[in-house]
């Protein structure tokens, strides 16, 4: 059986993530599992398998902290030193239109993978315009109610209370998210070429014109405005 | 076993602080000079290294002019203890006598009980990563001893006993304050929470002593410990759920339509 699409290097290929963009992926996922498992450590009472593979609670708690400093310096390199990607991540969230409305309706089809026919998308899609607010809303949550949850001597002691339940709500939003995406980001046989934009770079021009018409011809087509 | 509990009358105590040292020695714990601040009180409240102090409060009353109230403060031992609840160690337990204890070796120091607890008593000890508490003495009291607060205690204002038997003696006392000059004396740790395992007597109401009138754990607290930590996290097993089914639909229906190779559709 196959896992993820395989990688085609003799067919013509186009670039979707430039360097940074995937170094900080992979960068903020790696901290985020991190932060995940010692995390639900703690969220499942005292599951001590789950801390033993961590050395223990003390250890869990140290590998949480050290993986969200980490993932706070990683979110920071990519907004700071990829500041024009996130401009046009953004600008193409907001053009979330009919046909991002009519992708999310038809989505549950092709994501049990039945053939659907789907109408143009920009370079995000309806589900991942969607999952573009959603993950890094939670992830900036879970940032902010984390360092209170750390350093809860120098906030109100009402903050230090409310940053609980935010934490973990985050923590289960984003995770749900996650796992979907995870899987459609790789196993998924749709969507699965997308992996090869995030692991080198480009995807296959085919792929992006079927899978992204909008932006594949707004970039690489007719109505590229020659850049 | 009957509910074990220390009866603190507040009209007898000098404010020695007898209490605030005996507890110190017994439990060996160092101590923490903090800076003057214009008050008798030595702390501003409990710390990772003073279990219990006895605070002082100014406050000015329109009939009787400038009042100066002081109080033992310290762990309540709740019967329900919040502290208990939201500890994700289980480092936190109750003697069938009813004191509420740590267990420090489980203890992670993440001081959730320090902001569920509705008075912050427990209180984070940086040197251990620990966070820690009045114990109601309870390795002395399960050898038949008094806890060491109440055996140095000079006047009586601090007596041990079992909790039915000292409420009497309590009730009695704020009869007798109410019929000599304290009008507004009263119980506090009777039906307090659903019941403290600590008596108070207080020569007024209890917002004079700093201890809030009708005590709650804090919303915040019972939303999370409620609601989002037993049934919010199933969201994460149907996302993992509907991922291995369409793991598996995609591949039988890319076999039905035999293009396998592609990785893509239409
Ligand atoms: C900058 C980022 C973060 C910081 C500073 C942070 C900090 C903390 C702190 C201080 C705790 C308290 C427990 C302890 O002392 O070890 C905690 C608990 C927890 N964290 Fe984080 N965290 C961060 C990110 C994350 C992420 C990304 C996740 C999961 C995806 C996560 C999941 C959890 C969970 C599940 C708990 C346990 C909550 C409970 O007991 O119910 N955290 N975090
Ligand atoms: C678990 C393994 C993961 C895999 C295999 C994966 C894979 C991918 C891929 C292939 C893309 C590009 C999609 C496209 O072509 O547009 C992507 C985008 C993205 N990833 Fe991940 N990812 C993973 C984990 C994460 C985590 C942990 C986060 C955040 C906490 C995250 C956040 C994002 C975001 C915000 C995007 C852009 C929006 C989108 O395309 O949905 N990813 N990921
Ligand atoms: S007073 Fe606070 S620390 Fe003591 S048992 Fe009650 S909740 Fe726990
Ligand atoms: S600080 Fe220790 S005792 Fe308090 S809730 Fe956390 S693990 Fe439990
Ligand atoms: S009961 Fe023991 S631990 Fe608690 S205040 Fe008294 S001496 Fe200290």
């Amino acid at each position: 059986m196959q896992w993820i699409p395989e990688y085609k290097g003799d067919v013509p290929r186009v670039e979707r993530f430039n360097f940074l963009s995937r170094f900080t992926h992979w960068g903020h996922t790696v901290t985020f599992l991190l932060c995940l498992f010692t995390g639900l450590a703690l969220f499942l009472d005292s599951a001590d398998w789950l801390a033993a593979i961590f050395g223990g609670f003390h250890g869990a708690g140290l590998v949480h902290r050290i993986a969200a400093v980490a993932m706070t310096i990683v979110v920071a390199i990519f907004v700071v030193g990829n500041f024009k990607v996130l401009i046009a991540w953004i600008k193409d969230i907001l053009r979330f239109g009919l046909n991002d409305i009519i992708f999310i309706m038809k989505f549950p089809f092709e994501f049990l993978g039945f053939k659907v026919k789907i109408p143009p998308q920009t370079k995000f899609n309806g589900g991942e315009k969607g999952n573009s607010m959603l993950t890094p809303t939670a992830v900036i949550f879970l940032i902010l109610s984390g360092y209170i949850m750390w350093f809860p001597a120098i906030f109100p002691a009402g903050l230090v209370r409310l940053a609980y339940p935010i934490h973990d709500i985050s923590m289960v939003l984003a995770t749900f998210m996650v796992c979907m995406h995870g899987y459609l980001g790789s196993f998924h046989p749709g969507s699965g070429e997308s992996f090869w934009g995030m692991w080198k770079g480009t995807v296959r021009e085919d792929w992006a014109e079927h899978h992204h018409k909008t932006w594949y011809d707004e970039t690489y087509g007719d109505k590229a405005s020659g850049e | 076993m009957a509910r074990m509990t220390n009866l603190y009358d507040v009209s007898k105590c000098t404010a020695c602080r007898g209490c605030q040292v005996a507890c110190k020695d017994w439990n060996q714990l160092p101590a923490v000079i903090e800076p003057f601040t214009g008050n008798y009180q030595t702390h501003e409240s409990t710390n990772g290294d003073t279990y219990t102090i006895i605070k002082f409060m100014e406050h000015e009353d329109p009939v009787d002019g400038i009042q100066w109230n002081f109080l033992k403060f310290n762990c309540m031992h709740c019967f329900d203890p919040a502290c208990m609840d939201v500890c994700p160690q289980e480092a936190i337990t109750q003697t069938e006598w009813g004191a509420v204890i740590k267990d420090y070796d489980k203890c992670i120091g993440c001081q959730y009980c320090t902001y569920a607890c509705p008075f912050e008593i427990p209180k984070y000890r940086k040197r251990e990563d620990i966070v820690t508490k009045c114990t109601l003495c309870y390795e002395r009291v399960e050898e038949g001893l008094e806890p060491a607060c109440a055996r140095t205690c000079p006047t009586g204002a601090l007596t041990f006993g079992e909790r039915d038997q000292l409420l009497q003696v309590a009730e009695e006392r704020v009869k007798f304050l109410r019929a000599n000059g304290f009008p507004r004396a009263t119980i506090y740790g009777k039906l307090e929470l659903g019941g403290l395992n600590k008596l108070f007597v207080l020569t007024d109401t209890p917002d004079k002593f700093e201890l809030p009138i009708d005590p709650k754990v804090p919303g915040q607290i019972t939303f999370w410990q409620d609601w989002i930590q037993p049934y919010f996290g199933w969201l994460i097993p149907v996302a993992l759920a509907g991922s291995a089914v369409s793991f598996v639909t995609t591949r039988i229906l890319a076999n039905k339509n035999g293009d396998h190779t592609e990785g893509g559709h239409e």
